[in-house]
Parts: structure tokens; sequence; C-alpha cells
């Protein structure tokens, strides 16, 4: 509001909330001409009180809810959950689940990484790069549902394991699969990466240091991109990643286009993270005996023919020892994901917690729009693969 | 990690650099003109022939159901509620002795659940399985609401103006998604 009758130069420019790119908010920009004095990102317009219903839910049912928010990347966030939860009820999951689980959480971020892609695409302008990753996603979509029986909403891992084991046929079908992303990400490098037009677009564009990427606490690809190597799988390794040879892939420019370019050797690690699962995988249980035993006799068959587990009744009412508490972390597909969890005895969660990744990033629309022009905002915010709603939850 | 060290350093706006950059870009959009993946179907005269195990609209099979209201308790949706036989029962007949109550049965609203599946994995007896049925549509929100009879009476069938092809997607290393006719 600060008009040219006050003597004031800037001009007040809002974006959004009507979606302006992947989800409801509203960016308010303070220009001078074309560049940017002050952006203040508005966020909150799809707050969906989660920590609050998940007082009102029962740690089962509190997993779905959980997926809803960080959508694209709902399996990294339903393990993280059901860990702090396992830790509240003191069980583990068997070694399989843990392997099952960390091949729903590769086949996710790659899933999520193509859509942060595609998304950052369209945001350029570029429909060729948003119909590609939004097309190639439907590959781990599909794998996901013969996994799951869902295409994203998996609700797949449960306190003391997994709902089912691989169906017949997956390695090989997932083989090639990833043989087929091999394949295209060569040509999306051709296409688009290293697209003239994009690098114009985001090379030098967005700079976050690695002090700042530091001291404003930001998470994942985002702080990768600055050079720091920090990824919760490698600095507090859970499920199966102390057992897989992986790279943390970082870069040290910090623009725009390092960002893109760390979640595409990400998309790379998962590949090589799945190949290795589905090759080494532990035979055995995919649910902890404390449960598997509580499974009714008459389905102890059914549950070993198919794979699929039937729920022990005790799974519709768990209750953690009053007075527990548990913290969790993940390497969700956006940055580290945080979940706390405290017990009042009861069969639902007296308290928790969830700090998603974009809300960790939210900070940088700040930081990094100062002084860029009025096109860079939008290369920047595709960029940072902010999510409103992991955000907002 | 990632592919931008192919061409060339970073930050230059070398005119050569960028020519070789939108040539190879333009000749890499040109081989998709030919070799297209396609990852969609032609809905609805094409239609995905959904795995095993898919979690679709429910199933219930009121005569292995010994109400013991676990898919209720267990829906994170509220969609799965208990109800009482409709038509009455209760009070009625005077003299007849209070005996055991009615027995509740579950029916579903469709407007509400997310198709987890958890009332499925719980259900102690097999009463409740998963269709393929994803695909129904509803002209009004209260049909989405089955009570149990309704529910009994199975999943909507999804009527086709022409009979659709079912195609079943299979992995393909060079178009993703390849779409094979079933039967
Ligand atoms: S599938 Fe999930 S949401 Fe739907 S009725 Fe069953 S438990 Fe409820
Ligand atoms: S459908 Fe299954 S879980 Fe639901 S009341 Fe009947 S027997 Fe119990």
């Amino acid at each position: 509001m600060s008009g040219a009758g006050s003597g004031e130069r800037t001009l007040e420019l809002l974006i959004g909330p009507q979606h302006p790119a992947s989800g409801h908010m509203r960016l308010v920009a303070e220009v001078d001409g074309d560049v940017v004095v002050r952006l203040r990102p508005d966020i909150g317009y799809v707050h969906r009180t989660v920590e609050k219903i998940a007082e009102t839910k029962t740690y089962l049912q509190t997993i779905p809810l959980i997926e809803r928010p960080p959508l694209a990347d709902t399996a990294n966030h339903n393990l993280g959950y059901v860990m702090a939860v396992e830790r509240l009820l003191g069980v583990e999951a068997p070694p399989r689940a843990q392997w099952l689980r960390t091949l729903l959480a590769e086949m996710n971020r790659i899933h999520s990484h193509l859509y942060g892609l595609g998304i950052h695409g369209i945001m350029l302008g570029s429909s060729t790069a948003f119909m590609w990753a939004f097309g190639d996603r439907e590959i781990m979509i599909e794998m996901a549902k013969r996994l799951t029986g869902a295409r994203i909403t998996y609700s797949y891992m449960i306190p003391g394991g997994v709902r089912r084991d691989l169906p017949p046929g997956f390695a090989e079908e997932m083989e090639k699969a990833l043989r087929y992303l091999e394949r295209r990400l060569p040509d999306y490098d051709r296409i688009f990466f290293s697209n003239p037009v994009t690098r114009a677009r985001l090379e030098g564009v967005g700079v976050l240091t690695r002090e700042d990427a530091i001291r404003l606490g930001v998470v994942g690809p985002n702080l990768r991109a600055s050079g720091v190597a920090y990824d919760v799988r490698r600095a507090r390794p859970y499920a199966a990643y102390p057992e897989l040879d992986f790279q943390v892939v970082t870069r040290s420019e910090g623009d725009s286009m390092a960002r893109m370019l760390v979640r595409v050797g990400e998309i790379r690690e998962s590949i090589r993270m799945i190949r290795q699962i589905l090759a080494r995988m532990p035979d055995g249980p995919i649910l902890a005996e404390r449960y598997a035993k509580m499974i009714p006799p008459k389905w102890r068959d059914y549950v070993r023919e198919t794979g699929r587990i039937k729920f022990p009744a005790i799974l519709a009412s768990l209750r953690p020892p009053k007075g527990a508490e548990a913290v969790s972390r993940v390497e969700a597909a956006r940055g580290e994901a945080v979940f706390y969890l405290v017990s009042d005895g009861g069969p639902r969660p007296y308290r928790m917690r969830m700090v998603t990744p974009s809300l960790r990033n939210v900070v940088l629309f700040s930081h990094l729009t100062r002084g860029c022009r009025v096109a860079d905002i939008p290369a920047i915010y595709g960029s940072l693969d902010y999510f409103p709603p992991e955000a907002d939850r | 990690m990632g592919g931008v060290e192919e061409v060339g350093g970073r930050g230059g706006r070398n005119p050569v650099v960028s020519l070789w950059g939108h040539l190879k870009a333009v000749g890499t959009g040109l081989k998709y003109l030919i070799a297209v993946p396609r990852m969609t179907v032609k809905y609805p005269d094409e239609v995905i022939e959904l795995p095993d195990g898919y979690r679709g609209m429910l199933i219930y099979h009121q005569d292995l159901c010994i109400s013991c209201g676990l898919c209720a308790t267990i829906c994170p949706a509220n969609a799965i509620k208990m109800y009482l036989p409709s038509g009455g029962g209760g009070g009625e007949g005077g003299g007849e002795k209070p005996e055991t109550p009615p027995k509740r049965h579950p029916g579903i609203d469709y407007a509400r659940c997310i198709f987890c599946g958890f009332c499925v994995d719980i259900c102690p007896t097999g009463a409740l399985e998963h269709s393929k049925v994803h695909d129904a549509a509803y002209e009004r929100v209260e049909d989405m609401l089955y009570r149990p009879e309704e529910f009994a009476a199975g999943p909507p069938t999804v009527e086709f103006e022409r009979p659709p092809k079912r195609l079943r997607p299979v992995m393909d290393e060079r178009r993703g998604i390849s779409y094979e006719p079933v039967g």
C-alpha cells in the first residue's frame, strides 16, 4: 500500500492465493519497478489442523491423516510417524519390513522429485518438462499401486511392520521401470535441465550461501544444493539405510539450478538404492512378532500365501504407556521431517507434532527473492519444491 | 551428479554453446514426435485393468459378518457406521421378552471413505473385501451412503456406453508403460 502519492516508489504485488503454483498460498511482493525489494510468503491457506485432529484419532487412524498434507511424498511421512509410534510402544519392525519401507520410501522420493521438477518446469513456462515429469511419475505410481493397492495414499507402514509383501514379478517389472527412467534422464537433460532457456532462468538466480543455508535451518535438497552434505538417511540412519550404498548428492553453487540438479542426482541415487533393495532384501516376517502372533489363527495361511497382513484387533486401539514421549526424523523427499508424540496412556495421541520440510524451507521465500526480478520469483519458488499443504498441515 | 556439465561451463552466455544447447533440445523434441511414450489411456473407451490387491470399493458379505464392529471402530474417516436392522425391531410386539438386542451391521458412506483398507484388514471373518471398482459416479451425495442391506448387495457396477477395451499396464524399458489388451 505504499502508493506513489505518499512519496514512496514501491508497489505491492499480490501473487496468489489462487494457487500460484503448487497449492494455495500468497506471496506479497514489494516491487520497485521490476526489482523485488521485499517478499513475504503469506501461508496458512490450506491449514487443516492435522496436529489437532490427530488428538481425536487413534494411533493407526492418524496414518492416513499424516499422508494428506505432503502429497506425492506420502510414504516418507508415513514412515516417520510410524517410527515415532513404534518408539512409544517399544516395538520394532522386522528386517524385511524395514527393507520394504525403504523401498516404498525411495520409490516415493523419485515420484515426489518428478512432481516437483514438473511443477518447476511449468512455472518456467516449459509445458514439456511438466508433461514429461507428470507422465513419468506414473511409473512409480503404478509400481506402488501393485505393492500397496493404492496410487498415492498408501498407508502401507503400520506400527510393527508393513501391510503387504512384494507381489509376484515385482522385481522384474521394477527393473524395466528403472531402465526406462535411466534412459529418460539424459533426454530430460537435453530438453530441459541443460536447455539454454532453463539455464538462463536458473543459473545464478536465488543463490543461497552455505552459511545462510545453515543459519536459516534449511533442509533437504535445498540445503544440499548449498554444499551441506546433511541427509538424515546418512546422519541418523533408519530403516534399511545403514545397509545401502548411496551418496548424499550435493552441489556447491546454491542457485536455483543447483537445487534442481540435486533432485535429479537424488533420482539416480534412489534408482541405485531400489536395485540394491530388490537384490538383497532379507527374507522373513513383515510384521513384528508381538502383533503377528495375535493374528487370528484362521488367517495364518492366508497371510502366508498372499503376503498380506490381517490386522490383529489390538491395532485398532494401541495404547502406548502413559507419559511416553518419542521423536523421530526421516529424510522425506523435500527434506527432514520430524515427528513428536506424547502419550497419556489412552488410545489417541495426547499430542502429535509434525514438522515438515516445507515448513522449514518457507523462510527462503523472503531470503532468496531480495533484489531479484519479478520473473525470478517463479524460478526461485519452483526450485524450492515448496508445497503449501505440506507446510500448512 | 546432475547432467549440466555436459554443456560447457555454468553461467556462460556463450552463443555457440547456447546454439548447441537449443539444437540438442529441439532434436530431442523431434525424436519424441515419432516415439511418444504415452502414460494415459482413452478412458472410458479404454479402461486400465487393476492389479490384484487393489483397494477398490468394498464387497460386504453379510452372511460372514459377526457384527463385531471392528470395521467401524478402525475406520479413520468415519465412513463405516453400525446400523440396526431397518424396519423396526426394538420394543414392538408387547409381550415379547427383551431378548438379546438386535444385531447391528455395517453400512458405508463412500462420500467419506478414503480406501485405506483398514476395515478389510481388520475384519476377523473376511466379511469385507475390496472389489476392483473405483470409478463409480454418483449424481446425488445421498446415494453414496449404503445401509447394510444395500452394502451387502455389492459395489455399484459401472455402466459404459460402449464396452471398453481393457488394458493391462506392463513396464516397458522404452516406453515406460505399455498397455496390453486383456481378454
Ligand atoms: S477403506 Fe478405510 S475409509 Fe473406507 S470404510 Fe474402510 S476403513 Fe473406512
Ligand atoms: S464386517 Fe467384519 S469387522 Fe465389520 S462388523 Fe462384520 S465381522 Fe466385524
